[in-house]
């Protein structure tokens, strides 16, 4: 059985929490979050111990992962004190803010020996993965032109950390960065990028951005990010070729949506898209790291993935800063 | 009226014409074509004597005339009507394949006192015209960004050779919704940057184009050109607009009005469009103009220039892979 303390108790913590319930051979014993009660509230579900400092569950003797779920910025000071601590660790995406981190991250895991993955779910979408077997078994022929959108209103987090661009790095940084880690996955290295976007517009709770790639393939993306649309969470992916093309919108492909009429108004309810599958993509992700611990095996998602990834969309920013395109690679 | 029509190299011109047969009192009086068993075909169809000669056709002084050459002759065609005397022409889209060309038509009809419009049909889907409207209720606040797309199929003929038609998808496909954001916004564009490439057909033109327009408005706007819709694809193609707004989006998918429809005849499935045809809301408005002295057709060789700069501007960045401004 291998043990695990969760640090960060927020939206993704009290999510991978439920997800390694799910996980035979792993079970949550320790969950620290600075807010106790959200710390609390994790941990009782599953009987694990609580803590208000992440320092306390990485001393732990016999946790033997630590999850890192805290805010970006923080991701790099407790990834290195994991595995200092000789513990392996999985860390939320973005794997950091800036490169520099990212790296110091990897060679820290790389010298302690510990195992290091990215949370880079989307691979573990249905939808993606069904995507990328698509292009990889050339129904498409040799792929062209790609779009894909990721749009929702603005994320809420704890003390608005999301609306701080040294924090989170807005919508590019935070949540295309899943695109940039898919694209790459797909299509290889990047050549170019050129973005325009409203992170340094100094508008307040909206981010969009409209990111071009141009991979060393050939392949060109367009890639969009949205905290500006209203109404719910949706994706797009189109990928053209030259035999063929294939397109998907999670607001077409939901096979059950519930509609209320809703209390107050007497008017319409909203409609909730809702997409079953068996096994959540953050359980798939998670179960394939316990694996990769349980044998001894690198992860499927390197932290060199991560820092690739984070490459994009630290370029994408400049770009949108200098209105100049980045050419690759930045280090 | 007596409407004269200089030649159907661009497959618009046949729409054209029909919505032109539907109007009381308009008469196709001539078509010139460059193939002349075409050309004779064609006045069987839609009237008209079919002239292989077109100064012949202008020297009959139509009250207007609708061209339709291929890209590269717009320029001859336009300047041989302009100086015929005829008064109201309306020219396909891109205006012609450089600046230089487009500068002199304008300045030629000017000098001639003649009116030039350009052909952008897409002002008069409905859709559009709504989405029009809404911005100028403020319906979503303040623009901010646009993502923009206009798809297509690989035309082939001579829209795949450069001398005549001034390049690929990126000047195919980048002028209708250039217009489209500039009527929309009241805005020009500034600065342009733009991958494009040979991406789907074995050829020596670009079949791939992303463009990213500034405008002074401060609005930045993604314009997909591609003729990426393959064979297979339900549609020829696309327009599609998603304005980003302080208070809201508005999106267009100007062509969405369709039935989606799956015979074993083509073995294919297809989208079966039964929107109103926008080019009749577009030859309708030019046939006004013609007819009566005080309404200008509302686009003007002006407007075909400001579309045709962001395509040239695109061909130079995706060259130098950098932002090239618009003077
Ligand atoms: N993979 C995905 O789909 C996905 C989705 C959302 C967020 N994320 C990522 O997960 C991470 C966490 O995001 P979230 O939405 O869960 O954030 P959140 O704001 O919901 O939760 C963060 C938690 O960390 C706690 N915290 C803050 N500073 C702390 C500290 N120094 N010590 C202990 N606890 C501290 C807060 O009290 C809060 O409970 C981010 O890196 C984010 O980018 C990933």
């Amino acid at each position: 059985m291998l043990k695990i303390g969760i640090i960060g108790a927020g939206t993704m913590g009290g999510m991978h929490a439920d997800c390694f319930s799910e996980i035979d051979g792993a079970e949550v014993i320790a969950v620290a979050d600075a807010r106790e009660e959200a710390a609390k509230n994790v941990a009782s579900k599953y009987s694990a111990r609580t803590f208000t400092n992440g320092d306390d569950i990485i001393a732990l003797d016999d946790v033997d992962i630590v999850d890192i779920c805290l805010p970006t910025p923080f991701h790099k000071e407790n990834v290195l004190k994991v595995a200092a601590a000789g513990k392996h660790v999985f860390c939320e995406k973005p794997i950091a803010r800036n490169l520099q981190d990212g790296k110091e991250m990897i060679d820290a895991c790389n010298k302690a020996g510990v195992k290091f993955m990215v949370g880079h779910v989307l691979r573990y979408f249905h939808e993606f993965s069904a995507a990328k077997n698509l292009i990889d078994s050339g129904a498409v022929g040799k792929p062209g032109v790609v779009r894909t959108t990721r749009a929702a209103g603005h994320p809420q987090g704890w003390s608005n950390w999301y609306a701080n661009m040294e924090m989170a790095g807005g919508v590019v940084l935070d949540m295309i960065i899943h695109d940039f880690d898919f694209l790459r996955w797909c299509f290889g290295e990047v050549e170019r990028v050129y973005a325009k976007g409203l992170a340094y517009s100094g508008i307040p709770n909206v981010d969009y951005a409209l990111v071009t790639i141009r991979f060393k393939s050939g392949v060109i993306a367009h890639v969009e990010g949205s905290w500006a649309h209203p109404r719910g969470f949706f994706v797009t992916l189109e990928v053209a070729g030259d035999g063929g093309l294939f397109e998907f919108d999670s607001r077409t492909s939901s096979p059950l949506k519930v509609s209320k009429k809703s209390s107050d108004s007497g008017e319409g309810g909203v409609e909730v898209p809702q997409n079953p599958v068996n096994e959540s993509p953050y359980t798939m992700e998670l179960r394939h790291f316990i694996q990769s611990v349980a044998e001894d095996k690198e992860p499927e998602v390197t932290g060199e993935d991560a820092l690739r990834a984070l490459e994009i969309a630290l370029a994408a920013l400049q770009s949108i800063k200098t209105g100049e395109p980045m050419q690759f690679p930045l280090i | 009226m007596k409407i004269g029509m200089i030649s159907f190299a661009h497959m618009h011109a046949s729409s054209y014409a029909a919505c032109l047969n539907e109007l009381d009192g308009v008469e196709i009086a001539g078509i010139y074509n460059e193939n002349k068993n075409v050309g004779q075909s064609l006045t069987q169809k839609f009237g008209g004597k079919f002239y292989s000669n077109y100064n012949d056709l202008l020297a009959e002084s139509p009250d207007a005339v609708i061209i339709c050459s291929a890209n590269s002759d717009h320029k001859e065609h336009v300047i041989a009507a302009a100086k015929a005397g005829c008064k109201h022409i309306l020219c396909e889209k891109p205006i012609s394949t450089n600046i230089e060309d487009a500068k002199e038509m304008i300045d030629q009809c000017d000098e001639n006192g003649a009116k030039l419009g350009i052909a952008f049909p897409c002002r008069y889907i409905p859709a559009v015209m709504e989405a029009r409207k809404s911005l100028e209720e403020n319906a979503i606040g303040k623009i901010l960004a646009a993502k923009t797309t206009n798809h297509g199929t690989m035309p082939g003929g001579w829209f795949v050779q450069k001398e005549k038609s001034g390049g690929g998808a990126v000047m195919d496909h980048t002028p209708h919704v250039v217009d489209l954001l500039r009527w929309f916004m009241d805005s020009d564009p500034v600065e342009v940057y733009a991958e494009s490439g040979t991406l789907f057909y074995d050829m020596d033109i670009d079949d791939a184009g992303l463009l990213t327009i500034q405008f002074d408005n401060g609005v930045f706007a993604t314009l997909d050109t591609s003729w990426s819709r393959t064979k297979s694809f339900p549609t020829w193609g696309d327009v599609t607009m998603e304005l980003i707004g302080m208070e809201g989006v508005i999106s267009i998918d100007a062509f969405a009005q369709d039935i989606d429809l799956y015979s074993d005849i083509n073995v294919k499935a297809s989208w079966e469009y039964w929107g109103d045809n926008m080019d009749s809301g577009l030859i309708k408005d030019f046939i006004t103009s013609v007819e009566d002295p005080d309404k200008n057709f509302p686009i003007t060789g002006e407007d075909g220039l400001k579309a045709l700069e962001v395509a040239i501007a695109a061909y130079k960045s995706a060259e130098v892979n950098k932002p090239v401004k618009i003077s």
